[in-house]
């Protein structure tokens, strides 16, 4: 078991124009199970290579527990790392692939023996010890990676995007049977998904990547309620909170023809002009007529427990932009929902409401 | 509509005859000639059969001709061709994951001088190799055809390009992180799943061994060290109708029928062989056709 530290960690691929992953910092604390989050191609996967060595670090550095990785190879770092397509070896059965690294380390048979078979019970493989990975479902090969990774009782378990090759109902089962067995055995994991829910519900922690730059990192419900920048509270949550445009004035900010009321502290540092105004759908309620942001419901989703609302605001239907603005999501009650192709009005619940710079997208906080 | 297909397939069907007739009818001659004695051969129509007794007394005159010399060029046959086999295997398979698999300064140049020297016609060696074996004395040793043979560019090239097209990356870098060295990840994990190419590359390997004729032809100088192809050019050598002045020993003449069973001899050990391991070379020949 052991920390993790990223220090100004950078790795630049040949003939690329910018780093894949740029100056990364993050600090793992033993034993804690950080997920690292981000979009398709925002350096999530080279991150985790770094740590496992199969990537060079261009610039800073990488430690586990006090000491530099940078210069070891893989094999010396005592890691384990559960791949994407999974990379069991096909010519071995499952026990050769739980045991595999075992066998390299010269452990013992016999101890090797009962490691396999102690890892094959935690995972549910006892049946399938003596077949070949391509007589495997996918759910079991799945399995069959994590037993290779804690056969070994490495110091860091290293996930890159392990649940993406199962059906829906699988991953969210699995989910949570490998966010306990970390729980369990203890060891440091570093998880990689491009997947929000999956990062929300794991996480200990939550890294939030973009194009090679970490976001913010913190605890879910921190990443949700205080994200740093437009772009982390787009991406985290789900349905995604809403993004608009505004205007700072003297009563508050207007979005649209409607002014909302912001509180005095936080109107006092957005200054006047231009921003981003940020809306959970549950921020958001139906109002009477004239006391809300005016707007055309263009579908309902009905989810039973709750509804949400696709709606177009008023101010949009006429612009230019039309067909690049996204719909306006608001969670309402499903006995009450409008009718698609109703008019309706929203109404900001006090104080929901985040400001974010419209240049930069950087968080506008009270002074 | 029907009709214009069924022509279509006619006239496909007898292209394809036409192909077939063009290269079995000399197999078949070939097959033929041992069944017949020297004056039938001249005398019947090409594709004639003779006798089970003539073919059987034709194979017993081939193998005891000079007192079993034709088995003793098997056996050169076998040692060189073997040995060359085996040395080829030992360089070109790992020579191929390494330019396939691993990263080093200098990898693009080599695989380059790799495709250059593979389409060389291998016949344009022969001369420097002879003097190069000649200087350190190899000449007249096994070694100096056993040496040449072991380097098989071809081979190189065809591990290559199977290590780059079916082995994933990640194969390998699961076994560096549970702890193989550069050596235990090949010999691990790229080489049991290598042995569609590692039977490939022996069978292609060993058929241009056996079936080489001027590198054993300038490298041996005796009739005990000479494979079965140059043992078949002394075989014509020593047939009066090839070559009328040469009148080899006497009662031991070679005829037509003769000749026609040591070319069927000298070819069956790369027959048998095909056979035995064509499931695994056709295995190794689609490689790469389809993923997983
Ligand atoms: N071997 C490589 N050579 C050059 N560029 C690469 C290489 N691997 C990745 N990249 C680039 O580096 C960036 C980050 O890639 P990375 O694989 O880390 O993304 P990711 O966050 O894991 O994305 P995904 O969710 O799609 O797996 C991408 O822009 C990608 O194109
Ligand atoms: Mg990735």
């Amino acid at each position: 078991m052991a920390t993790v530290t990223f220090k100004g960690a950078s790795r630049i691929y040949p003939r690329a124009k910018n780093p894949a992953v740029n100056e990364l910092n993050l600090e793992i604390r033993d034993g804690e199970f950080i997920v690292l989050v981000g979009p398709s191609g925002c350096g999530k996967t080279t991150s985790l290579r770094m740590l496992a060595g199969l990537e060079p670090v261009d610039a800073g550095d990488i430690f586990i527990d006090e000491r530099s990785v940078v210069r070891l190879p893989p094999r010396e770092r005592d890691i384990a790392m559960v791949f994407q397509n999974y990379a069991l070896y096909p010519h071995m059965d499952v026990a050769g692939n739980l045991g595999f690294a075992l066998k390299i380390a010269k452990v013992k048979k016999s101890e090797i023996k009962t490691r396999v078979a102690e890892a094959a019970k935690i995972l549910d493989l006892e049946d399938y010890l003596d077949r070949k990975p391509g007589q495997l479902s996918g759910g079991q090969r799945q399995r069959v990676a994590m037993g290779r990774a804690i056969v070994r009782q490495p110091r860091v378990f290293l996930m890159d995007e392990p649940l993406s090759n199962l059906d829906a109902k699988l991953r969210v089962a699995t989910r949570s049977e490998i966010a306990a067995l970390q729980r369990r055995l203890g060891v440091t994991t570093v998880y990689v998904t491009h997947d929000q829910v999956e990062a929300m519900t794991m996480g200990d922690r939550v890294a939030v990547m973009k194009d090679g730059v970490l976001q913010q990192v913190d605890v879910p419900s921190v990443l949700y309620d205080s994200p740093v920048n437009a772009f982390v509270a787009g991406f985290i949550g789900s349905p995604a909170m809403n993004l608009v445009e505004g205007t700072v004035g003297s009563e508050g900010v207007a979005i649209g023809s409607t002014v909302v009321a912001v509180p005095r502290a936080l109107k006092d540092t957005a200054g006047t002009g231009k921003v981003t105004v940020g809306l959970r759908p549950e921020s958001l309620e139906l109002a009477g007529e004239g006391a809300g942001i005016p707007a055309v419901v263009n579908l309902v989703e009905e989810l039973g427990a709750e509804a949400y609302i696709y709606a177009r605001l008023a101010h949009h239907v006429d612009q230019a932009t039309f067909a690049a603005t996204p719909d306006f999501i608001v969670r309402v009650n499903p006995k009450s929902a409008p009718k698609s192709g109703s008019a309706v009005e929203l109404h900001v619940k006090p104080d929901s409401m985040l400001l974010f710079d419209a240049d930069s997208g950087a968080r506008i906080t009270a002074a | 509509m029907l009709a214009r297909r069924y022509i279509y397939r006619v006239i496909g069907l007898l292209v394809l005859l036409l192909f077939v007739a063009f290269f079995g009818v000399p197999l078949l001659w070939l097959l033929l000639a041992p069944t017949k004695t020297d004056y039938q051969l001249a005398h019947q129509a090409p594709l004639a059969f003779g006798s089970l007794g003539t073919f059987i007394h034709t194979f017993n005159r081939v193998i005891n001709y000079q007192g079993g010399l034709m088995l003793t060029w098997l056996k050169n046959s076998a040692i060189y061709s073997g040995g060359g086999t085996a040395l080829a295997l030992l360089a070109a398979i790992p020579a191929g994951y390494g330019l396939a698999l691993t990263q080093f300064i200098g990898r693009r140049t080599l695989l380059a001088v790799t495709l250059v020297v593979m389409i060389m016609p291998a016949t344009a060696l022969v001369m420097p190799l002879f003097l190069e074996a000649s200087a350190v004395n190899l000449v007249g040793t096994a070694w100096a055809v056993i040496l040449p043979f072991a380097f098989f560019p071809f081979g190189v090239y065809l591990a290559y390009i199977y290590f780059s097209s079916t082995i994933p990356k990640d194969l390998l870098a699961a076994a560096r992180i549970d702890g193989a060295g550069e050596w235990g990840v090949f010999l691990h994990v790229a080489l049991p799943l290598a042995r569609p190419i590692v039977a490939l590359v022996a069978f292609f390997a060993f058929v241009g061994d056996w079936t080489n004729y001027y590198l054993p032809f300038v490298m041996t100088y005796t009739n005990s060290e000479y494979p079965v192809t140059v043992g078949l050019q002394i075989l014509i050598g020593s047939a009066p109708i090839f070559s009328p002045t040469a009148s080899g020993y006497a009662g031991s003449e070679i005829y037509r029928p003769d000749l026609a069973m040591a070319t069927l001899i000298g070819a069956l050990p790369i027959l048998i062989i095909f056979l035995f391991a064509q499931r695994t070379l056709v295995k190794g020949m689609l490689a790469g056709a389809t993923k997983g």
